[in-house]
């Protein structure tokens, strides 16, 4: 089935084909370079819209939008794109935020022209990596979002930046090599030609150990991305590290590649082997919920408590998908949109904040609501949305994601009781860090030594930011359908594999 | 009269606009919002007017046919969920939406003076318009969810009005402190809820309690486990109306400003708790131990919320006590199953407490000018006292809603406690004469509550005062006279298990102490000289009356107070004798197979409330005798002598008065032991959990890594580029190689010899 037109493809080729351009545009200063970037963003985002719009059928739950290309015809390597109901979502929520950073990215301004680059690459990295067709393609996407971010980082990060780039690179590396086994082991198995076709894929069955140790593989390689503890100690010093439009990348869609992942390769690919798996991954994801948020309230650096609240909300993501229910995977499918809005946010927010008092511990902080009052609104506001007030998007998905469990057929009434009861007592501890880290920064009064002229208040393009990012997460609050619609028959059509089997 | 019900959706959103417009305006064109100010208090009180007449409409129909309407929305996510938005009318809701309604008008008004000059006076309407969308949302509401959602939003309204005053660092704390408290009650809601989703697959109330009686009726449920759901049910009810374990935060949530603590925190949101459990009275009844519990928890309350009241310095925290004392005797009347005295009380206590507030309010309001606007000042009841020649209006509106909630016929709340004390009698002994007990103290700390405001003369100016009298009038203690010594020494003794605030605490009796000795030494000499700390700018002045503005809520809460105990008098007309609420309440009561009373018998009436009034009256005269200032009359100067002479004993009722003191003051120790042990514990847990992820996990990993420095140092140091070590290497090899290759084949030929 193919198109007339190769939308993915020059979707995916688009931001990095002319994020090369900005090499040769002439030297007149950043203004040039800022506009050039973010208009190649609109333009991406608005091709994304358009395809999307007119030739996505929500309703079927077939590939659609096809293109395959034979590339290395000697292994059957070929260049296979296509999206479906679980991928666009992660697409425009690509398009949406990585705009938004492009613009968050205009005070810098120390080699802006590879900065801006960079950032195109990445858009074109993460969005082949959602709408990939080909197991090998996959990992060169997944591969492909690694350089950028560690230049990001390692270039334009605070004072550890070095550190933090090597641990990130060293972590995402080493997943990346059982990533590779996993690949390998899928095509190379069976028959003499190797095949890397996802459907193909989808519906071959394995002996039941080799199925285990690959799905193991695979869940390392995404356990590092999502993360899930022990594996998440790269993202607080990286997120801590990084400037903040990387922080919204990283936060808003890196980490949703692990969860994404988890779903497309070890749900669709190895059902067997995840209902086994899946009670270690519900407790796993209770843990990780309570784990990360009491160490979110151990932590004074300000960016490094919003990092291990993104750890902590992605716990809910692992349960999600671990309680294998429609409820809980499209719960899960809404908190990663929902969290990629949120934590975006929260990132730029901090980020703006430092740029203002230069203060990066929340204990030298205080009393800063008076002179910005509309950074402390967005502030609370995307608080409250990050701690699940009803009305916003986090609250929808954290509650499907209690409704999936509790319908879940599969546990026990004990085993879910107890689930249930830890993931509740996050709900108390996330309250307890966030409102904690508003007080110490906004609350109270303090006379500051900076000079009062970096106190301005925060001016249009973060004010438009920041309202840009809410009305999603409000719309999603009031009517989630906007996202669940889409992803509604896909997932039941993977869901079925795990009943008829 | 059907359309009524058919527009009643709009109900919840039509204040919505105003805070909608005001976030909006207040972040894109702030001069321009900020220039208009005043006229934002115009439609907020209009829409909620608006919502009024509507709800009287409803109200009117209610009270006439009673019949509930209800629609719903379905909202579905695939083939085997969805859910279910809509709203229901019935009498408890029409009931609470007159409550909300007009109590936030008048609150609204008041508030259009009272913040007239703060500069957060748009951000304080739209979070109120707000506070009542989602409060008349949770109101209308026709199912868990959906209670859930609004219970949380009115939870955030609480939090942001609370720390309203955000530079102040104790509004800070506090309103942290609110949404924690809350966020545990609705843990146990939420939990709750699923809890019950899973047994009986349904979110909405009437078909939750249908498939839950023909559950019970089958014998189909597990008995602990549907126990569990509504003991957490009820957790969220425990914490949102403040009571027992989960009270903490009410008396902290009066940082918030004044007509806040009206609206919010007496007469509405804390409400919220009783409305859940009357909601789901159906349900809990069917459920052995939880009405019980439901009692308990109240009885508790009762007692425990009038003796905190009782040595309260801050005029607003003794009022909070006493509301939660008074929610206290709701949620008994809920777990006795007395569902309409429950709601009577309710209705009652709401009007005269929110006149209180804002009768409190006046006061701190003319307060504020002379002795500053640090509510450790304003709110400070000792420095108050002899504000009825000053404010008067004020002064009678107060002294009425003390009356009323002293439960002095024929105020309104006379009534409705009346009627639970008398079923008190009937559920069990030993919790009516409690709650009988807890009348007199409930007498007794209104009562000191109004002597120290309102009578005597002003403190804060009492230098005018000072010649004639031995006893300064400032070491009027709070509690009675002459016995903060002791109550200084034992502040020592439990240092250790005291909150922050002792500081202030322990400020204040500094204060006094040497201005005592003071007096004393220097016997009317230049008394008083060494007091000059509350910083009076204008030594004579003295407080005046509120605006009319003000004013204008407090005498149409004053008419409520008056007269909205009729909804709950029985009119004996032509032998069936129906009061307006029981008519109103109808259908519930029905509901719940009311224990039939056949007629109010009025000897019996008579009897009790003579019983309970007379109880009052001893707790007013107990006050007055220990709080009426004591130069006004010889004749209480010389009673106190001669109780101050009677020796022994008296130290014997100081003893047990310090205790009381004690007890009171610290907020009966449970805010020190939640610091100790839950935050303590938290923060024990975080410190633990970050050392852990910083020092192992992370350890490992920089540890490999450190490693793998190691491990390529040494390789370097081994392929260090030196041509003689290559050479020791190679002879070496060769070497062994020599002598292996010279043993092994004499190994072989052995082997094959054997």
């Amino acid at each position: 089935m193919m198109n007339h037109f190769p939308f993915l493809t020059i979707i995916v080729v688009l931001p990095i084909f002319a994020g090369s351009f900005i090499f040769f545009l002439p030297h007149r200063g950043n203004r040039v370079i800022r506009w050039y970037t973010i208009c190649i963003c609109v333009l991406e985002l608005l091709l994304t819209t358009y395809a999307f719009c007119y030739h996505f059928q929500s309703d079927d739950p077939l590939i659609q939008l096809v293109e395959d290309y034979k590339w290395i015809d000697f292994f059957e390597f070929h260049w296979r794109l296509g999206i479906d109901g679980l991928s666009i979502g992660p697409i425009l929520l690509t398009g949406f935020i990585t705009t938004l950073a492009t613009l968050a990215a205009w005070p810098v301004t120390r080699d802006s022209r590879l900065f801006n680059f960079l950032m195109l690459a990445m858009y074109s990295g993460q969005i082949g990596l959602f709408s990939s067709r080909d197991l090998l393609l996959f990992f060169l996407m997944w591969e492909l979002e690694l350089i950028p971010v560690y230049l990001l980082v390692s270039m334009w990060g605070g004072k550890k930046r070095l550190y933090s780039a090597t641990k990130f690179i060293l972590y995402t590396a080493g997943g990346s090599v059982f990533l590779l086994m996993g690949v390998l082991g899928i095509g190379l198995y069976g028959s003499t030609e190797p095949t890397l076709n996802l459907e193909i894929l989808a519906n071959q069955s394995y002996p039941v150990a080799l199925e285990i140790i690959l799905y193991i593989g695979f869940f390392i390689a995404f356990a590092v991305k999502l993360p899930i503890i022990p594996l998440h100690t790269w993202l607080p010093d990286t997120h801590g590290e990084a400037h903040y439009s990387t922080c919204m990348l990283l936060a808003g869609i890196l980490l949703k590649m692990g969860a994404y992942g988890l779903v497309r390769i070890n749900m669709e690919l190895f059902p067997h082997a995840h209902s086994i798996f899946s009670p270690w991954l519900m407790i796993v994801g209770a843990m990780q919920i309570i784990y990360a948020a009491s160490t979110s309230l151990g932590q004074r650096n300000l960016k490094k408590r919003i990092a291990y609240s993104s750890v902590s909300h992605m716990g809910f993501i692992i349960i999600g998908i671990g309680s294998i229910t429609d409820m809980g995977l499209n719960g899960a499918l809404l908190q990663i949109i929902s969290h990629g809005f949120i934590g975006a946010a929260l990132f730029f927010l901090a980020g703006t904040t430092y740029d203002r008092i230069r203060l990066l511990y929340l204990d030298e902080m205080g009393g800063i609501a008076i002179p910005m009052p509309k950074i402390f609104t967005m502030f609370s506001s995307f608080s409250m949305a990050s701690l699940a007030l009803p009305g916003m998007s986090g609250f929808v998905a954290e509650l499907i994601v209690f409704f999936g469990l509790i319908t879940s057929p599969k546990y026990l009434l004990m085993t879910k009781l107890l689930i249930t009861f830890v993931m509740a007592i996050g709900m108390i501890l996330t309250p307890i860090y966030l409102l904690s880290m508003l007080r110490q920064m906004f609350y109270g009064y303090k006379i500051f030594n900076v000079p009062n002229s970096y106190f301005f208040d925060s001016g249009p393009r973060e004010l438009f930011l920041s309202i840009s990012i809410f009305l999603p997460v409000l719309g999603i609050g009031m009517y989630p359908d906007f996202v669940l619609s889409l992803s509604v028959e896909k997932i039941e059509v993977i869901l079925s594999n795990f009943f008829y089997r | 009269m059907e359309q009524t019900y058919q527009y009643a959706w709009i109900i919840p959103f039509l204040p919505l606009p105003v805070p909608m417009l005001i976030g909006v305006g207040l972040l894109l064109f702030p001069t321009a919002t900020k220039n208009l100010r005043r006229m934002w208090a115009f439609p907020s009180i209009l829409l909620l007017s608006i919502v009024m007449i509507f709800s009287t409409n409803l109200s009117i129909q209610q009270i006439n046919s009673s019949f509930i309407y209800q629609y719903v929305w379905s909202w579905t996510l695939d083939n085997d969920f969805s859910l279910e938005f809509g709203y229901l009318i019935d009498p408890l809701t029409s009931i609470m939406l007159m409550l909300i309604t007009t109590v936030g008008i008048m609150v609204l008004i008041y508030s259009d003076n009272y913040m007239a000059h703060d500069q957060g006076y748009l951000r304080f309407f739209s979070y109120m318009s707000f506070f009542s969308t989602s409060m008349l949302g949770l109101v209308t509401s026709s199912n868990l969810i959906q209670i859930y959602i609004f219970w949380e939003l009115v939870g955030m309204c609480s939090y942001l009005l609370i720390g309203f005053w955000f530079t102040r660092p104790p509004a800070a704390n506090a309103c942290q402190k609110a949404f924690v408290t809350n966020r545990v009650g609705d843990f146990g809601l939420l939990l709750g809820i699923l809890g019950f989703y899973w047994i009986t697959g349904s979110f909405e109330f009437r078909d939750l309690f249908e498939i839950f009686n023909n559950l019970i009726y089958n014998n189909e449920v597990n008995s602990p486990f549907v126990t569990l759901c509504a003991a957490l049910l009820f957790a969220g009810a425990v914490a949102k109306s403040a009571q027992f374990p989960l009270h903490v935060w009410l008396p902290d949530a009066m940082e918030g400003p004044t007509p806040i603590s009206a609206l919010i925190h007496a007469a509405t949101m804390v409400a919220a708790g009783i409305f859940l459990v009357a909601r789901l009275l159906p349900l809990f009844i069917l459920i052995p131990y939880i009405m019980n519990l439901i009692s308990l928890i109240g009885i508790i309350t009762v007692l425990l919320g009038a003796t905190l009241a009782l040595a309260q310095k801050d005029i607003k925290r003794g009022l909070a006590y006493s509301t939660m004392s008074q929610l206290g005797y709701m949620m008994l009347a809920l777990g006795m199953g007395s569902y309409r005295s429950a709601l009577f009380h309710l209705i009652t206590h709401a009007y005269s407490k929110a006149l209180l507030f804002l009768g409190s309010g006046s006061v701190i309001h003319s307060m504020e000018t002379i002795v500053g606007y640090s509510p450790d000042k304003s709110q400070n009841m000792v420095l108050m006292g002899g504000l009825t020649k000053h404010v008067p209006i004020t002064k009678t509106s107060f002294l009425l809603g003390t009356l009323s909630l002293c439960g002095i016929p024929p105020l309104a709340c006379f009534w409705s406690k009346d009627e639970i004390l008398n079923d008190s009698w009937l559920y069990s002994p030993i919790f009516a004469i409690i709650a009988w007990a807890t009348a007199g103290l409930t007498a007794f700390y209104m009562f000191r509550i109004y002597f120290l405001t309102f009578e005597g003369h002003l403190n804060s100016n009492f230098q005018n005062y000072s010649g004639s009298q031995n006893t300064p009038l400032y070491s009027i203690s709070l509690w009675g006279k002459g016995c903060s010594k002791r109550i200084n020494k034992s502040f020592r003794l439990l240092s250790l298990l005291r909150m922050n605030n002792n500081e202030s605490s322990s400020f204040f009796s500094k204060t006094t102490y040497p201005s005592d000795d003071n007096v004393r030494k220097r016997n009317r000499g230049r008394p008083f000289i060494n007091i000059v700390h509350f910083d009076n700018k204008k030594p004579y002045s003295y407080p005046y009356e509120s605006d009319n503005t003000m004013l204008f809520p407090l005498l149409v809460l004053v008419l409520f107070t008056l007269f909205v105990g009729i909804l709950g008098i029985p009119f004996n007309q032509e032998g069936t004798d129906l009061d307006i609420l029981s008519k109103w309440l109808a259908p519930s009561i029905n509901l719940l197979h009311q224990k039939s009373k056949d007629s109010v018998d009025w000897y019996e009436f008579f009897k009790d409330a003579i019983f309970s009034v007379s109880i009052a009256y001893f707790g007013i005269f107990l006050a007055s005798f220990l709080y009426k200032p004591i130069y006004s009359s010889f004749k209480n100067f010389y009673l106190i002598n001669l109780f101050v002479k009677i020796g022994p004993k008296r130290r014997y009722w100081d003893k047990i008065l310090n205790v009381l003191y004690d007890w009171s003051y610290n907020r009966a120790y449970i805010d020190a032991f939640y610091t100790t042990s839950f935050t303590g514990a938290i923060r024990g847990v975080a410190q633990l959990t970050h050392f852990f992820d910083r020092r192992v996990i992370d350890g490992i990993t920089n540890g490999v890594g450190v490693m793998s420095f190691f491990v390529g140092e040494g390789i370097k140091y081994v392929g260090g580029g030196r041509i003689s070590s290559y050479l020791f290497l190679y002879f070496s090899c060769v070497s062994i190689f020599l002598l292996v290759y010279f043993f092994i084949p004499f190994d072989i030929t052995f082997e094959s010899f054997i």
